[in-house]
C-alpha cells in the first residue's frame, strides 16, 4: 500500500487527502472520495478483494448510476484481482520497500482474522465478458497456461489441487471440486499454506513455511505453492466477480 | 524473513536477461525506484524467472491505459493493497 498511496498522491498532482484516507480507517475512505466514480470504485474493489461472490446486479446498477461503464467495471475488477496477486507475492517474500514515499503505510496486523470462504458457489455466464479487454484476456490466458503446464518444482497434481481449493474458497463454480482428487498426508500442509495465501495473506511469515520445509520443500518450491495459489486466486476472483455481477 | 529474493547483482542467466528487459520498459518516472534496478515487486518473483514476463505483461495491459484514469487506477491499486494489508 505504501507505493501505491504514493503513486496515487502523485497522480492527484500532490493532493494527499485521498491517499491519507486509503492508509487510514477504511470505513471513512468513501467520505474522502471526491467523485461518485471514486466511491463506486472503492465499493467494487472492496467486494472483489473481500467477497467477490457477494457481488450482484444491484452492485452493477449502483456502479452504472455512479458513472462507471461496463468497460470501467471490467478494468477495475481485473486490476484489483491482479493487485491481489502482487500483494500476496510481496508478502510471501517480504519484499522491502524500495521507493521514497511521503505517506508510509502500516505493517500488517497478523492477528486480523482471515477472510471468510465463499458462502455461495457462483457459476454461469460472465455479466461482462473478459474478452472485451482482449490484451488482458490474452495475457491472463498465457499466464494460466504457464501455471497449469508446469510440472516442477511442485507436481501438476499438487498444482491442480491448489487451484481447486482456491476456487472453492472463492466460490468459483467453474472449476471442479477438490474432493475429486484423492488426498495424501502432504496435501494437508499444502492446503494450509494455500489457504493463508488466499484468505489471510497478512499472516504470511516464516512459520507458515515450516511444515512444508520439513517435508523437503525449498524456497523455490514454496514460492511455487504461493504463486500458484495467488494466481489461482486472481483467475477465480475475476471469474466470480464477473459472473456474480449478473446474479 | 520471507522466501528468498535474488536481486540484480546476484542474478545470472535467464533471470538477469529478464531483469534487463524489465528495466528497459518505458515507465513514468514515479514508477522507477531510486536504486535504478528493477522494482522490488519484480524481484519478488525472482524464484520463478519465467513467471515474470507473464505477470508483468498482464500489468502492462491493466496499468498502462484506461478506460480508468491514472488516479482511478491508483485508487484501485492502493485500496486493494490496503485491504490486503500489504505494506509494500
Amino acid at each position: 500500500m505504501s507505493c501505491h498511496a504514493e503513486f496515487l498522491r502523485v497522480a492527484l498532482d500532490g493532493n494527499d487527502r485521498l491517499p491519507r484516507a486509503v492508509l487510514g480507517e477504511l470505513s471513512t475512505l468513501g467520505d474522502a472520495c471526491t467523485t461518485s466514480r471514486q466511491k463506486a470504485l472503492v465499493e467494487l474493489v472492496t467486494a472483489v478483494t473481500v467477497a467477490p461472490w457477494s457481488l450482484s446486479r444491484a452492485h452493477h446498477q449502483r456502479a452504472t448510476v455512479a458513472g462507471l461503464t461496463d468497460d470501467d467495471l471490467l478494468h477495475a475488477i481485473a486490476l484489483s484481482a491482479y493487485f491481489g496477486h502482487l500483494n500476496r507475492i510481496a508478502d510471501a517474500v517480504a519484499v522491502p520497500l524500495d521507493y521514497a514515499v511521503q505517506l508510509p503505510g502500516h505493517h500488517a496486523d497478523p492477528t486480523t482474522p482471515a477472510l471468510s470462504p465463499a458462502s455461495d458457489i457462483i457459476a454461469g455466464r460472465q455479466a461482462i465478458d473478459l474478452t472485451k479487454r482482449p490484451a488482458t484476456a490474452t495475457a491472463l490466458a498465457e499466464w494460466r497456461t504457464y501455471l497449469i503446464q508446469k510440472d516442477q518444482p511442485i507436481t501438476r497434481r499438487q498444482r491442480t489441487l491448489i487451484v481447486r481449493w482456491v476456487a472453492n474458497w472463492l466460490g468459483d463454480g467453474g472449476i471442479s471440486a477438490p474432493s475429486d482428487v484423492t488426498a495424501n498426508p502432504l496435501d494437508g500442509a499444502l492446503c494450509s499454506l494455500a489457504e493463508i495465501v488466499t484468505l489471510a495473506p497478512w499472516k504470511l511469515s516464516d512459520a507458515c513455511f515450516e511444515e512444508l520445509r520439513r517435508d523437503g520443500f525449498d524456497d523455490v518450491a514454496l514460492f511455487d505453492v504461493c504463486a500458484t495459489a495467488s494466481a489461482a486466486g486472481l483467475f477465480s476472483r475475476i471469474e466470480v466477480a464477473l459472473v456474480a455481477l449478473g446474479t | 524473513m520471507g522466501l528468498a529474493i535474488i536481486d540484480y547483482p546476484s542474478s545470472t542467466g535467464a533471470l538477469r536477461d529478464i531483469y534487463d528487459r524489465m528495466r528497459e520498459r518505458p515507465l513514468p518516472p514515479v514508477y522507477r525506484p531510486a536504486h535504478g534496478g528493477a522494482p522490488g515487486i519484480v524481484t519478488a518473483h525472482s524464484l520463478d524467472p519465467l513467471l515474470i514476463p507473464k505477470v508483468f505483461t498482464t500489468s502492462s495491459t491493466l496499468n498502462g491505459a484506461g478506460p480508468l484514469s491514472w488516479p482511478e487506477r491508483e485508487l484501485v491499486n492502493a485500496t486493494t493493497s490496503r485491504l490486503n494489508q500489504c505494506f509494500y
